[in-house]
């Protein structure tokens, strides 16, 4: 009988805003932990959160074993201790920063009204088993989430920006303020190319749909049947990396212990399918590549699904890959997203437009379109090898304006 | 039981979750598992501002409360600060499912039994369009403690369950999903739904084989009572929610009780004492739920309050400060939200349009002042009748203009009780609810 812990340490210090006035200090701290035994045929798990004993966690997930919960698969046995921190901060620091933010935002634009709030998440996750399997995974960063709202707007907010850092840059928080706010009030026109410059995550939620090893071999997804044809543009290569600076509190092992090399898998390269993601069930009963994709569950056996997508930069900056040409930023654009057939279709509230560094007017209320398969492949400019505007890395696409 | 620190308000929140869980997917049982948890919210504040600590260790409620003293600064007017003075003061013990409606006296037999019986009813596997499906059950109980430094000792409890049932059809390489989530607060009630379900994959089936995509334009609509329910909530009940205007001059001039803002046919109302997935005995901060009517005859008559909000606009409470569970501070949220039904028949109202889209069901939607819903079921009428099955990707309206533009209501009034509302990062179980309504003009894409 083997036995495996998994344990989650999350803590949490939040100042929050509200009318650009301090509203209150909040803090967090909870530990959950996970306890599986393994018979070699079936996993008991035991979840609990706040105090135990470990020998008590064990028993119960003993007992839970009655359940069979089918688990056959070999344990993990590698072991690694990973920390990304970079600095900490005592509540009184996370108070001090957050007073002079809104001591900025104050003085700097007072025709805007400020709510958020600014927090520090400091969050470890260990992995051990009887196997050999120790690892651990430790982030902490200071995040500041903004929401813009001008005196004279007739709507709840106007838009938001956001910022987070492992060590805080308070320069780098008045940049993007100032970048934000200096022309919000400045009307633009919608230039007649519409040139998407973007966070890209939200661009990949329908194709984290179809990667996943299951809806592909059950022809649910819109690539079954598309392994190793060239489905995207030459420039277009996507990898889990969990190896990526700005990813925050991502562990480098996924729900099953598995580690990948150089923590990085390649699902499409150079605009060719080489697989979907599939966790030990699911490579197994499907006869796919495993490719240590499985979630965090904490209450049951592991379910497919651990992925941290990446397009690969290019070798360019943004403003090389623009080449002289603006860009439509959307700060809201709620609502919308990819239907069944990978169309993409949002309304966005509000918009600025940019160079690519920085932003020159807020555009008028529209609507955009797209296609999956046009974005990543004919219409795709590239994600460039700067991170301006967002402090993280940016897609570059061509969409359509829609009604 | 606690020593509250003398010059502060300070509240502490228990919470005692016990869930449940039994996930069946193209066969496979997926998930089979029971948790607990429990834990405790301490807040203080001082009259500028708050200070709180969240444990899940219950024995260090005191210490934390102490902590948190010690970084506020003691007010000796703290019982007269305005909003201090609002918070409601009960000693009361609402524990509606004790005994036999208690959900964690349901057995895992019992769960697997009601979930296995609707796949062997339901999931036809000859379909040859059927590529996935998935059925479930779940369940939540949740016990709350409230107690306040003015005295307020409340026990109250809460409870879901649920279960579903989803499809996956494939035609030409596109996936539809659909299926029937059935919710409520009594396990007995979840059984016997095999017809609803049984509709609802026939319909998606013909959505899969028959559904073309929509002209992108201005359309006449009619919703259907469960989107009207979500148009309620989206539309206009983020905009009732007080605590977005408190000292917001252009937002209190344009939401001022009294102003016309829809159309005579338009009455929304909100109420958290209904026995629906709204419900709440008391709010997070002791404040006994109200009914209260935010629009009555297209005319704004109210909105919703925390006890902030509604000291800083001179206010009453309504009951509407709600956390997510013991991790989150209270902020002003919907409970039961509904549209007050008409007199005219559903049918009369498709009957009245000659070219417009019948908006069947919806994902999810947003409440900008710009509004959005996204369906996953349309129809196109024709001449007053429903005809081919429409994709349509959005629809979106004007807060300021669209609830002008109602110009029928149903009288089959429908709550929805699947609803969950996000804000601020937080999920609150919701119900939203409303008749079939007819919209002259809706943007579609």
């Amino acid at each position: 009988m083997e036995r495996e812990l998994m344990t989650s340490i999350n803590s949490t210090s939040r100042v929050e805003i509200e009318e650009t006035k301090i509203k209150s200090f909040n803090k967090d701290s909870r530990t959950s932990r996970s306890f599986r035994v393994y018979d070699g045929e079936y996993a008991g798990i035991q979840f609990v959160q706040g105090k135990i004993d470990i020998g008590e966690g064990y028993k119960q997930a003993q007992g839970n074993l009655a359940l069979k919960r089918p688990y056959k698969f070999a344990l993990e046995t590698v072991s690694r201790h990973r920390d990304k921190t970079e600095r900490s901060y005592t509540d009184k620091e996370l108070m001090e920063i957050t007073r002079e933010a809104v001591g900025y935002l104050k003085t700097h634009f007072p025709d805007y009204i400020f709510s958020g709030a600014l927090y520090v998440t400091k969050k470890t996750l260990k992995m051990e088993n009887t196997a050999g399997l120790d690892c651990s995974n430790t982030d902490c960063t200071l995040q500041a989430d903004i929401a813009i709202k001008h005196k004279d707007s007739k709507d709840i907010t106007d838009g938001w920006f956001s910022i987070g850092q492992r060590n805080f840059d308070f320069k780098k928080f008045t940049d993007m303020a100032d970048n934000y706010l200096t022309n919000f009030t400045n009307m633009a026109e919608l230039p007649e190319e519409l040139i998407v410059q973007t966070q890209y995550y939200g661009y990949l939620s329908k194709l984290t749909e179809c990667l996943e090893a299951e809806n592909m071999a059950l022809g649910t997804s819109l690539l079954s049947g598309k392994t190793g044809e060239k489905i995207f543009a030459d420039s277009f290569t996507l990898a889990h990396d969990v190896s990526d600076k700005e990813t925050w509190f991502t562990p480098f092992f996924d729900g099953e212990g598995v580690v990948q090399p150089n923590d990085r898998r390649i699902y499409i390269e150079n605009g060719v399918l080489l697989s979907g993601y599939a966790d030990k069930r699911t490579a197994d009963k499907y006869g796919v590549p495993h490719t240590g994709s499985a979630g965090f569950n904490l209450t049951d056996i592991p379910n497919n699904g651990y992925t941290n997508l990446r397009i690969e930069r290019s070798d360019k900056t943004v403003k090389q890959l623009l080449g002289g040409r603006l860009t439509i930023v959307p700060i809201v654009a709620a609502g919308g997203g990819f239907n069944d057939k990978g169309e993409y279709v949002t309304p966005v509230q509000t918009a600025l437009l940019c160079d690519g560094e920085r932003f020159i007017g807020r555009l008028p209320e529209f609507a955009i379109k797209g296609n999956m398969f046009d974005m990543f492949g004919k219409n795709f400019i590239g994600v460039g090898s700067d991170d301006p505007v967002f402090n993280d890395k940016q897609i570059l696409v061509k969409m359509d304006y829609s009604k | 039981m606690y020593d509250f620190p003398k010059g502060l308000y300070a509240d502490i929140r228990i919470e005692r979750h016990a869930n449940a869980s039994y996930n069946v997917q193209n066969g496979e049982v997926m998930q089979n598992s029971e948790t607990s948890t429990t834990g405790a919210i301490i807040r203080v504040y001082d009259g500028k501002m708050w200070y709180t600590s969240v444990t899940n260790d219950l024995d260090r409620i005191q210490s934390e409360l102490d902590g948190l003293a010690a970084i506020a600064e003691p007010n000796d007017d703290i019982c007269i600060d305005p909003m201090v003075k609002k918070f409601e003061v009960h000693k009361d013990k609402v524990l509606l499912f004790e005994g036999e409606k208690d959900v964690r006296n349901i057995t895992r037999g019992q769960r697997e039994k009601l979930v296995q019986g609707y796949i062997s009813s339901c999931v036809d596997k000859s379909i040859p369009e059927l590529k996935q499906w998935a059925a479930g059950y779940f369940h939540s109980h949740t016990l709350k403690e409230f107690r306040s430094s003015k005295g307020a000792e409340i026990v109250q409890d809460f409870q879901q369950c649920g279960v579903y049932v989803w499809f996956d059809f494939v035609v030409d390489g596109v996936t539809t999903s659909g299926g029937k989530n059935i919710m409520g607060m009594d396990f007995d009630l979840l059984a016997g739904h095999e017809r609803e379900i049984i509709e609802r994959r026939e319909r998606y089936l013909d959505f899969a084989k028959n559904a073309v995509d929509v002209t992108p334009g201005d359309y006449v609509c009619v919703l259907s009572p469960a989107v009207t329910g979500m148009f309620t909530h989206e539309s206009f009940g983020h905009k009732s929610e007080a605590d977005f205007m408190l000292n917001d001059k252009t937002l209190q001039d344009e939401w001022v009780i009294g102003k016309k803002v829809g159309s005579d046919l338009v009455s929304i109302c909100d109420s958290g004492d209904m026995p629906h997935r709204g419900y709440i005995a008391y709010d997070d901060e002791g404040t006994a739920p109200k009914e209260t009517w935010l629009i009555k005859n297209g005319v704004l008559t109210g909105r919703l309050h925390d006890a902030n909000s509604a000291a800083v606009l001179g206010e009453e409470l309504t009951g509407n400060a709600r956390a997510q569970d013991f991790g989150c501070t209270p902020m002003v949220r919907m409970t039961n939200t509904y549209m007050q039904p008409g007199d005219t028949a559903p049918d009369d109202i498709i009957g009245g349009v000659e070219d417009g889209i019948y908006v069947y069901n919806v994902n999810y939607g947003t409440g900008q002042g710009t509004f959005t819903m996204q369906p996953n079921c349309c129809y196109r009428i024709r001449n007053g009748k429903l005809a081919e099955p429409l994709r349509v990707n959005v629809v979106t309206g004007s807060v300021f203009q669209t609830l002008f533009d109602i110009d029928a209501v149903g009288s089959d009034l429908e709550f929805c009780d699947t609803s969950t509302c996000g804000k601020n990062g937080q999920s609150m179980p919701v119900s939203d609810a409303g008749p079939t309504i007819r919209v002259r003009r809706l943007t579609i894409n």
